[in-house]
Parts: structure tokens; C-alpha cells; sequence
């Protein structure tokens, strides 16, 4: 065994080993990037748009509008397509921003690791000199990274173009609606990652491209209606009594409502309606009720709902990659001596 | 530095039934297990024939060694370390020769030498790849079993391995490649005193190049040693049947035809003369064990295995 030839100096120019694995990331991957550079692009462009020009010809439309369409006005001309172009375009980039979580997951899922624990080539790259953590490691980080840097980037565009559009356009979405919710801060970017580790997971699991990027969709939709679930229990609602006569009276993400006795007590709303209402009075006197309550999270929550849930799906995302990386080592041999690098 | 390239204890490996994952805690039951109780050891600079029947356990066994798999029970040595540790220094060729079917023969030559910077022989790749007639633009996905196969052994080769498993190396290869191809294996080993495992079940196709043997059948090794070791320690005799005692001999396979007994058997001591005893073929070896299931094993590393 001494007579072993003594390694011929490889052709290449030397390189790290970071930088060599990163270069055979790419090599394998490289339709993906490109296409997710496109995607980014083309998003970063549009929300450009909609924060200038399309937001200007829709303020100026309903300008038009509010100035000239009075009940009763005669002349009342406004730009009908700017607004609805606005809207649309507004519409649509904000569902493709709520949809990348899944079109990741779904990539992970398949093509980053299903795929090649079905055809084999896991098993090629393991036995040419990547151990099976480092594959995974070098798989998940460099995704991480361009996934992080490509949703931040339009989370903030889509931010500031939709505040801008805020007493410009009429028919604005609020900040609680649940698209534009999710396209408005970190919790996208999170959800993003979430997806990649999600896919990785599934693939992982099943070692099969189509049933992993399935249970990849699936994982991601799990932990998208999650974070929907648990983001209004993140932080302490804000409550608001009112009248009988008035009914509810909030703007923000409702949590709790319903009517409030002579004792503070919190009881279930028959769903009568206000006092106007024909023999509301009377239902509200039989129930001693004095008024409507609401719990709910005002604007001034924003961020601190952002955060928690981010912070909530990061931990589910380190969980998930956790797990992922324990059915890696169980799966394959590890070495007993030394813990390898994770990165 | 040791003279052992690889060897078992009690090694076992169990597939769950769904997702290829090991369940513990559910042995002894008998179904799922790819290999139970696998014992040998294999001396550095063979090179080794792992001979079964398709579903017998050589590829698992191979994968094993290869680091791919976990074991479920007993352990696995190569190169005296365990396989994930001796992962730079071990070659591996899957069955099914997986590739990246998206790069180019280059590209996939290029990707080796990034994954091994340390040990990479470039000019030993594209002097196995070129011997083929390949493009070296050509993609992979483009390329015959038996072009892929040669990329593969290229990618195994030019690592400059100690020890190269190799699974069914040769099944997609026309005769003259399988020559050609067998040669560059051989000529590695005798110049770099590199170990080769490779399995098959065509045992005429390992016969001419291979020195010592693992016969695997039904998840267990059943003969394990030096072809030459092996082969001399069996003798088909042929005798009449009334006159023969096959009693103090370990009998693998015997058929009597009319009056006439024949009998591949493990000697105990001298053979009577007119028992015509002669060395069996290597293949008349292994197919009477895979026909006997039942016939006991022949594994001397199973008596040194405290030695080891």
C-alpha cells in the first residue's frame, strides 16, 4: 500500500474546499438559480412598477375620481384601467410572493434532494469525497443564503410600495389582510426557508422525486396555515368596549368578540346587530349585556406579530433541519471518532 | 498501515418496508434482513469476487463497506477505520452506474476533481474516458449503459483509491470494453496494490482475474477464503453408492444416479482412491453451495475473527 502513487496535483486551480463544493453546487444546480435569479428579477421589477408609475396613474385615477364622480356630478371622468391595473398587478405579485414558500419547497423537496436519493447520484457524491452531513450542509446552506437574500429583497420593495400606495389609493389593501400581511414582512422569509427545510425533509423521508415534492407542498402548506393560526396569539390582543347602539368598533386582526355584561362578564353574541335593530334591545336586556367587546391587534402590533412569528417559524425550520440531518446520519455511517462540520 | 482491506463482525443490515430506513428493535423476526451475521476478512492487495444470486445481499454488503448505509447490527471495518472515516480512500460503483444525467462527460470528470482536490489522478480519468471514444461534450443522459459504466470506473479510478468496491461492474459491457476495462482494473491493482471487491453473479466473468472469493447466499456468507484455498479444500468424487461412506466428510452436495454416487465434499482426511476424487471448478464450487443451502459454511476468517 506505501507504493501508492503519490496524488497527481489536480489540473484545477487550487481552491478551497468551501469554494470546490460550492462549484459543484452550481454545476448541478445551475437551471435553478438561474431561474430563481429570473423570478427575483422580474418581481423586483414589477414591484418597481408598482411603486412608481402604476401607483402614480391609479392615485392620480381615483384622484380623478374623487373629484369628479360626486353623487349627482355629470362629468365624471377618471382613468378606470389605471386603477384596475393597479389592482391587478398588485393582486398577483402579492400571491406569487405567498406562493414561494411552496414553489421551494417543492424544488427542495424534488430536485435538490429527492431526486438524487432516487437516481443515486446522493451515493455518487458520498462515495467521491463528500461525507453525507457535508452534502447535505453545502445543499441547504447555499440555498439558504440566495432564498434569505432574494425574499428580503422583495418583502422590503413590496413594503415600501405598498406603503406608498397607503391614502393614495383608495381601494389600498389594509395591513391585516392576509396576502399582503404575508408579502409585508419577515414572516415571508421565513416561510421561505421553512419550505426549503420542509422540502429537504420530505425528500429525505421518501427518497423519491414526485411523492417528496408532493409532501414537500404539503409540509410547507402545514407550516403556511400554521403560521396563520398562531400569528394573532403571538402577542397580547388590545380590547375595546362599545355601546349597544354603536356595535363593533376595531381596525386590525380581531381575536375574541362578543357582548359584555353589567358584571364585565364575556359572553357569545346571538348575533342580533345593534340596538337599531327591531328587538335587539330587549334580547340585550334579557342577557344583561352593555355593550360589544373586541380583541384584536391594531396596527402598532404589526411588528411585534411580524417578529414572533418569524421567530416561531425559524425555530420550526432549525427543528425541521435538525430532523433532517439526524435521518441523514442515521441512515448512512458516520464516522465514530469526530463529529463532522455541520457548515 | 494494516493489512486488512476490509472485514465484518456479526455484520447485518435490515431494511424497513417502507422508505429504506433500518427499524432496530424488531430483530429476530427474520423477514427484511439484506445480510445477518456476516463474518470474513479480506487480505489488502486481492482482489475479491463477491458471487451470489441477484437479492442476495452483495450489493448491500458493498454499501456497507461504502459508507452509503448503516449497519443494524455487527460492524464493518476498512482499511482499519470504519467506512465513514475511510471515505477519501475507498472507490465505489454502484449497479446502476449513477451520473448526474445534466453534465457532460468533462463536467463530471471536473466535478470529481473538486470533490477529491487531495487525490484526484485528472490524467488518469481521461485516459480511461477517452479509451471509449467519448465526447467529452457529450451529456451524460446521452451516453449507453456501457459508456456510463466507464465514466463510473473513471470517476473510481482516478480517485486512486486503496480499496475500490465495485457493484456488478461489468453487466452493461460488450466484450471487447469488459476486456479492455478489466485489464485498466487489473493493471491498477498489480501497480498500486489497490484492493478490488467486485460482485457478480456471472462467476466465469470473475474466474480469470480474481484470487479470493465471498460467496453470499440467502443474506449470509457461505464461503469466504483464497479461490485456491477454496478449491482445494473441496473434491468431487464420484463412487458406488452401496460401497460409499460419506459420513466423516462435510458433504455440500451429493446425487445419486442409478448405482453411482456423486458428491462435491469438504475431505476430512485422505479420500479412498476409487473414489476417483478431482478439484472442482470454481463455478461447480458455488453453484453446488447455492443449490445446498443447507450445507455448512467455509469461512476461515471466522475462526481468526478475534485477531482481527
Amino acid at each position: 500500500m506505501t507504493a501508492l502513487a503519490t496524488p497527481v496535483a489536480a489540473s484545477a486551480p487550487q481552491a478551497g474546499p468551501t469554494r470546490r463544493h460550492l462549484r459543484w453546487l452550481l454545476r448541478l444546480h445551475r437551471p435553478a438559480l438561474y431561474a430563481w435569479g429570473a423570478l427575483v428579477a422580474v418581481l423586483v421589477l414589477v414591484l418597481l412598477a408598482l411603486w412608481g408609475p402604476l401607483l402614480d396613474s391609479s392615485a392620480a385615477a381615483w384622484r380623478d375620481y374623487n373629484a369628479s364622480c360626486a353623487p349627482g356630478s355629470e362629468h365624471c371622468r377618471y382613468d378606470q384601467n389605471a386603477i384596475i391595473r393597479y389592482r391587478d398587478v398588485y393582486t398577483y405579485t402579492t400571491f406569487t410572493m405567498n406562493a414561494l414558500p411552496f414553489l421551494v419547497a417543492a424544488w427542495s423537496g424534488a430536485a435538490l434532494v429527492g431526486r438524487e436519493l432516487e437516481n443515486g447520484t446522493a451515493r455518487l457524491a458520498w462515495t467521491l469525497g463528500l461525507s453525507p452531513t457535508r452534502w447535505l450542509a453545502v445543499k441547504l446552506t447555499v440555498p439558504a443564503v440566495l432564498i434569505a437574500a432574494g425574499t428580503s429583497l422583495l418583502v422590503l420593495l413590496h413594503r415600501l410600495a405598498w406603503e406608498a400606495s397607503q391614502g393614495r389609493v383608495d381601494t389600498a389593501k389594509s395591513w391585516y389582510d392576509d396576502p399582503t400581511l404575508h408579502a409585508n414582512g419577515p414572516t415571508a422569509v421565513a416561510l421561505a426557508l421553512a419550505g426549503l427545510a420542509a422540502g429537504a425533509l420530505a425528500g429525505l423521508l421518501i427518497r423519491r422525486t414526485l411523492p417528496a415534492l408532493l409532501l414537500g407542498l404539503g409540509l410547507a402548506f402545514g407550516l403556511y396555515l400554521l403560521a396563520g393560526l398562531a400569528l394573532p396569539h403571538l402577542w397580547p390582543t388590545v380590547s375595546n368596549v362599545t355601546g349597544l347602539d354603536t356595535g363593533y368598533a376595531y381596525e386590525g386582526i380581531e381575536v375574541d368578540s362578543g357582548l359584555v355584561t353589567s358584571s364585565g362578564a364575556h359572553i357569545d353574541d346571538p348575533g342580533c346587530g345593534t340596538t337599531t335593530t327591531d328587538g335587539c334591545a330587549e334580547l340585550y336586556t334579557k342577557l344583561d349585556a352593555t355593550g360589544f367587546y373586541v380583541d384584536y391587534h391594531p396596527e402598532s402590533h404589526y411588528w411585534p406579530l411580524q417578529l414572533t412569528t418569524t421567530a416561531l417559524l425559524l425555530a420550526v425550520t432549525v427543528a425541521v433541519t435538525a430532523a433532517a440531518f439526524v435521518l441523514l446520519r442515521r441512515s448512512t455511517a458516520t464516522s465514530h471518532g469526530r463529529r463532522e462540520a455541520a457548515v | 498501515m494494516t493489512d486488512t482491506a476490509m472485514a465484518a463482525t456479526a455484520l447485518g443490515k435490515r431494511f424497513g418496508r417502507r422508505w429504506g430506513l433500518p427499524r432496530s428493535g424488531e430483530a429476530g423476526t427474520g423477514g427484511g434482513w439484506a445480510l445477518r451475521d456476516c463474518t470474513f476478512r479480506l487480505p489488502a492487495g486481492r482482489v475479491c469476487a463477491v458471487v451470489g444470486p441477484n437479492g442476495a445481499g452483495k450489493s448491500t454488503l458493498l454499501a456497507l463497506a461504502a459508507g452509503l448505509l448503516a449497519p443494524s447490527e455487527g460492524r464493518v471495518t476498512v482499511l482499519g477505520t470504519d467506512p465513514a472515516s475511510a471515505r477519501a480512500r475507498v472507490g465505489y460503483v454502484a449497479q446502476d452506474k449513477p451520473l448526474y444525467p445534466q453534465l457532460t462527460v468533462a463536467e463530471t470528470l471536473l466535478v470529481g476533481a473538486d470533490l477529491n482536490p487531495a487525490r484526484w489522478n485528472a490524467e488518469a480519468a481521461e485516459r480511461i474516458v477517452s479509451a471509449g471514444d467519448l465526447n467529452p461534450k457529450a451529456r451524460i443522459r446521452t451516453l449507453s449503459g456501457g459508456q456510463r459504466t466507464r465514466v463510473a470506473l473513471a470517476l473510481a479510478l482516478a480517485k486512486q483509491p486503496e480499496l475500490l468496491l465495485l457493484d456488478e461492474p461489468m453487466a452493461d459491457l460488450d466484450p471487447l470494453a469488459r476486456h479492455e476495462l478489466m485489464g485498466t482494473l487489473m493493471s491498477q491493482a498489480a501497480q498500486h496494490g489497490t484492493t478490488i471487491v467486485m460482485s457478480s453473479h456471472v462467476v466465469a466473468e470473475l474466474e480469470d482475474s480474481c484470487d479470493h472469493l465471498l460467496l453470499v447466499g440467502g443474506g449470509r456468507v457461505r464461503l469466504a477464503g483464497e479461490i485456491d484455498d477454496l478449491l482445494a479444500a473441496h473434491a468431487r468424487v464420484s463412487a458406488l453408492s452401496e460401497a460409499a461412506d460419506l459420513e466423516p466428510h462435510t458433504v455440500v452436495e451429493s446425487r445419486v444416479t442409478g448405482r453411482q454416487l456423486t458428491a462435491l465434499l469438504r475431505p476430512a482426511g485422505r479420500l479412498p482412491d476409487d473414489w476417483r476424487p478431482t478439484r472442482p471448478s470454481l463455478e461447480e464450487l458455488v453453484l453446488a453451495y447455492l443449490r445446498n443451502p443447507q450445507a455448512a459454511p467455509l469461512t476461515p476468517a471466522t475462526s481468526e475473527e478475534s485477531a482481527v
